[in-house]
């Protein structure tokens, strides 16, 4: 291409063969066809088929999942991350995300254990209805709770509650798989002796690694219990590793356990840069939570308009993703705490209720945007999704 | 009859100027992006309490509410000005050649001068020669080139133009050669060189010239809420237009009919039918991928093969549990080399090895409300070819990303001593992220490699494919000004075209 005005240009005749030299060494970059879907489908695919091989009993509410890639290929993962898992339960499609419990060095397979939640509808579903041999699709892995080499130090405090056991036990296979230079202590809240997951297995890792201490404490001890017992409140902290300064707090449990661990650290004067939390779901008493609009019932009904699709009627107690579900509609997700935004969804008219811990942006709650698993309808809305 | 008069495929920068302003210009209007939001780039996220820009780190072409420039109108005339809040940087930069020099230019053309001729008296002279050229060559390529080149007038271009005509197309290098003998206020002035992602031995002295002054005229600028906030204006004036959107909502397959679009198949495997198409995903997974009769594009194949891949980035995104001040920032805009020297600093772009250089942004030093009170949000930032990460084993990634930070951390505590120290949150960004954010290959931020014979002088829209257009960082410059700006533009000409061809029909 040659323009005879651009010629008045200096250097402009220069730059043309300049240009014809590139061409002629250069690609038209059809080699590269695929590229950038191989490389992210190999670090962050968006969905992975997983077959259950293995299902293996820990106590007696809980299972481990022992899932592998139909494909062949699991991606890596920081230990302490989750995928969340599809299910269809009696038609419903709906997804619960779970911490993966094993290695990141096992790359064979991703294990996830599982404890009951009293009434749980995902719960219940996996450790009854689920068997070896069955498919599940789930995310990638995701999330952000994980040891963190650049700014989390050597001395770490990991508080566990129940399920919550299971990104400890990952990090703790990481630590010795990569001799990171730290110390761990592990304290690990269970209802009673009987309900320690993976009691046997810490104490065999508690044994044969140095940086590693394992405290357990029993909220509801049977008579000849002699261990730590109650909650895990600062004191007992305290008194088990000494000064609170300079350590990385994690914590990961029932929801009641954070609201108590959380304020008795900060009460204490942990710093918010020194603890890290990994949500459980949904607040499921939103009416408690600060802001709820004064004399709005959580089982009031309203209507729910999906513009251009359809209408139907919810709970207002209820996050939205939920409803939405039941009544046919999908929406992508995958923490369903609100903190991945990948459920976000735009309100058109109407109120939600977005649960203090829903991390929305700025302008997102500007131009009506909410995360659809933290947001309850406090009055008839539409949506656009 | 066709589903939509348009689908415009990505909601980057340029897919959502382009999809507003054809929607507003009455053409039926689809836009669909493969993610769940709009932005591309131009996003942010959240982590705590701490919400993060992603790319922007500072806005030109806005120009002041008494001084407008292009920016400002384009937005104005999109219907989002009173929805966004902007805030103007009073300094440039500050730039820190460790041991060397330290330096903060100011927001002005006058106050460049000013601080400029205290560092380097002897350079006085060439100071105020060196502004007024780039002044005269911006304004020339702005007000005389396009239309001696619409009026085929090269007397025009020769006279009026004859700055530009002079300078336009040299490299960079070789015009501040000219100006100074210093070279330390070679590397001051040239500091930007990052922004366009190439030494300025390989820019051109209109591009490097063109953003000096561009943002010492009409300054720099942040956005309240960050980028997405500009994103979020952008697609709700697009859907009170009555434009439609759907996200998560990849496209699979651009469909023609006699090099003729037709339609796009979604990654759903729905198929939509159209008149014409805008992509703003990448030229090449438009042309190489997307498209149906991808070999039979040879006049695209060969302007690729004139294309170098462009550069991508790395970047940590901080947020601190101190102010600006505790952390001793006193400007936003921060750069820090360890050497003048562009080209080695550069050269390490092509390596995992400690880098020379690098950007450190912090964005409440001129608004707090950017952090909660008492924290700072800041991202660092140095230019990386995302092929250097292309041997890296997936299961090696998580640890040399973690490796590389730390050499990036390591660069800037030379001059910010303690940052590790004040962490709250952090998030890692390797070029191999931007790729998963943007689907360009090599994760590019800026399209393809920005040297002299990127620019539109040496290209022509591509035409082998009725209706088919891009719009976006790979037909044109990248960066927000650009991006926005072609995406009106794109649309305008295609608003043209359908009047013709309404005009022709009746
Ligand atoms: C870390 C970083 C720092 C930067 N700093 C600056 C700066 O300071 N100043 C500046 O001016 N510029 C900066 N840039 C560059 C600037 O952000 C970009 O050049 C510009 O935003 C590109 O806009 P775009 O319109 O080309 O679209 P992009 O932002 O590339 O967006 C393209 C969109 O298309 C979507 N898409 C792709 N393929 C498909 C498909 N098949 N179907 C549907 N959707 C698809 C993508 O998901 C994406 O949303 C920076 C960029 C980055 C990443
Ligand atoms: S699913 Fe993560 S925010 Fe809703």
């Amino acid at each position: 291409m040659s323009d005879d005005v651009l010629s008045v240009i200096e250097g402009y005749d220069q730059a043309l063969l300049d240009k014809a030299k590139l061409a002629a060494k250069g690609t038209d970059f059809t080699e590269r066809k695929g590229e950038v879907a191989a490389i992210i489908g190999h670090l962050h695919p968006k969905r992975l088929s997983l077959r259950v091989i293995k299902v293996i009993e820990e106590t007696v509410s809980t299972k481990t999942l022992r899932l592998e890639a139909v494909g062949g290929y699991l991606p890596p993962f920081q230990a302490g991350q989750y995928i969340n898992l599809f299910v269809n339960i009696e038609g419903v499609n709906t997804s619960r995300p779970y911490a993966i419990s094993s290695s990141p060095f096992e790359r064979n397979y991703y294990d996830v254990t599982i404890r009951r939640v009293i009434e749980g509808f995902v719960s219940n579903y996996l450790l009854d209805q689920v068997h070896a041999g069955m498919c599940l699709q789930s995310t990638g892995p995701m999330g952000t709770f994980y040891y963190n080499p650049i700014f989390h130090g050597d001395d770490l405090i990991f508080l566990a509650g129940g399920s919550g056991i299971a990104p400890a036990m990952s990090i703790i296979l990481d630590i010795i798989h990569q001799k990171r230079p730290v110390r761990f202590h592990l304290i690990y809240g269970s209802r009673n002796m009987d309900d320690i997951i993976f009691h046997r297995e810490l104490k065999q890792l508690e044994a044969e690694n140095d940086f590693l201490t394992v405290t357990r404490v029993i909220s509801e001890p049977s008579m000849n219990y002699s261990g730590k017992k109650g909650f895990v409140s600062t004191e007992l902290i305290s008194e088990l590793v000494g000064s609170l300064d300079d350590k990385m707090f994690y914590l990961c449990g029932p929801s009641n356990m954070y609201d108590f661990c959380l304020v008795e650290l900060k009460n204490s004067g942990v710093p918010s840069r020194k603890i890290r939390v990994e949500m459980n779901g949904a607040p499921k008493l939103p009416e408690q939570l600060e802001g709820w609009p004064v004399g709005v019932l959580s089982k009031t009904i309203i209507n729910v308009t999906v513009r251009g699709k359809g209408r139907f009627s919810a709970k207002v107690g209820e996050p939205l993703i939920n409803s939405l579900e039941r009544n046919g509609y999908f929406v992508e997700n995958a923490c369903r705490t609100g903190e991945c935004s990948l459920c976000r969804i735009k309100v058109l008219s109407g109120n939600v209720f977005n649960a203090p811990q829903a991390r929305i942006r700025f302008s997102d709650r500007q131009f009506g945007w909410c995360h659809a698993c933290s947001a309850y309808p406090v009055e008839d809305i539409e949506i656009l999704i | 009859m066709k589903d939509f008069d348009a689908i415009v495929i990505g909601a980057g920068n340029g897919g959502l100027t382009a999809a507003a302003t054809l929607q507003r210009g009455g053409l039926k209007t689809l836009l669909l992006e493969r993610h769940n939001i709009p932005g591309g780039c131009a996003t942010s996220f959240v982590r705590g309490p701490y919400e993060f820009e992603v790319a922007l780190h500072q806005l030109s072409g806005m120009g002041t509410p008494d001084k407008p420039f292009i920016l400002r109108k384009l937005f104005a005339d999109l219907g989002i000005m009173d929805k966004v809040d902007f805030v103007e940087e009073p300094e440039l930069y500050r730039m820190i050649i460790p041991g060397i020099i330290d330096i903060t230019l100011p927001a002005s053309v006058v106050g460049v001068a000013r601080t400029l001729k205290q560092y380097f008296p002897k350079e006085s002279r060439a100071i105020d020669d060196f502004l007024e050229l780039c002044k005269f060559v911006t304004l020339e390529s702005i007000m005389v080139l396009p239309r001696a080149r619409k009026a085929v007038d090269k007397e025009m271009l020769r006279h009026q133009g004859k700055n530009f005509a002079k300078y336009g197309l040299k490299p960079a290098q070789q015009v501040f050669d000219e100006f100074f003998d210093d070279e330390m206020i070679k590397a001051v002035l040239g500091a930007y060189w990052g922004y366009l992602g190439l030494p300025l031995r390989e820019l051109s002295f209109a591009d490097m010239g063109a953003l000096f002054y561009a943002y010492a005229e009409f300054k720099p600028y942040h956005v309240i809420g960050g980028s997405q906030a500009l994103s979020n204006a952008l697609l709700d004036s697009f859907l009170e237009a009555g434009g439609e959107m759907r996200f998560n909502c990849a496209v699979d397959k651009i469909l023609t009919e006699s090099s003729a679009v037709r339609a796009v198949r979604t990654e759903q495997g729905d198929e939509i039918t159209c008149h014409t198409i805008v992509s703003n995903a990448s030229s090449l997974h438009t042309y190489n991928e997307l498209l149906d009769v991808s070999n039979r594009v040879e006049l695209v194949r060969e302007d690729f093969k004139s294309r170098r891949l462009g550069v991508s980035a790395f970047v940590i995104y901080l947020g601190l549990d101190c102010t600006p001040e505790q952390l001793g920032v006193t400007a936003a805009t921060n750069f820090i080399v360890l050497t003048p020297d562009d080209e080695a600093v550069f050269r390490r772009a092509e390596t995992l090895d400690e880098p020379l250089g690098c950007g450190f942004t912090c964005y409440n030093v001129d608004d707090p409300s950017f952090a909660p009170e008492g924290k700072s949000i800041a991202s660092l930032i140095c230019i990386q070819y995302g092929d250097v990460w292309k041997n890296v084993a997936p299961d090696d990634y998580v640890n040399t990303k973690y490796a590389f930070a730390e050499k990036l951390l390591d660069l800037a505590e030379t001059v910010f001593p303690n940052i590790r120290s004040y962490i709250e949150e952090v998030e890692i960004a390797t070029p191999l992220t931007m790729m998963r954010y943007l689907n360009t290959p090599g994760g590019a931020i800026y399209g393809f490699d920005q040297n002299r014979l990127d620019s539109s002088l040496f290209r022509e829209r591509y035409k082998e494919i009725d209706g088919l257009y891009l719009a976006g960082a790979w037909s044109g410059m990248g960066g927000f000004q650009p991006t926005y700006q072609a995406g009106v533009s794109v649309a305008n000409s295609i608003i043209r075209t359908q009047i013709y061809r309404d005009k022709a029909n009746v």
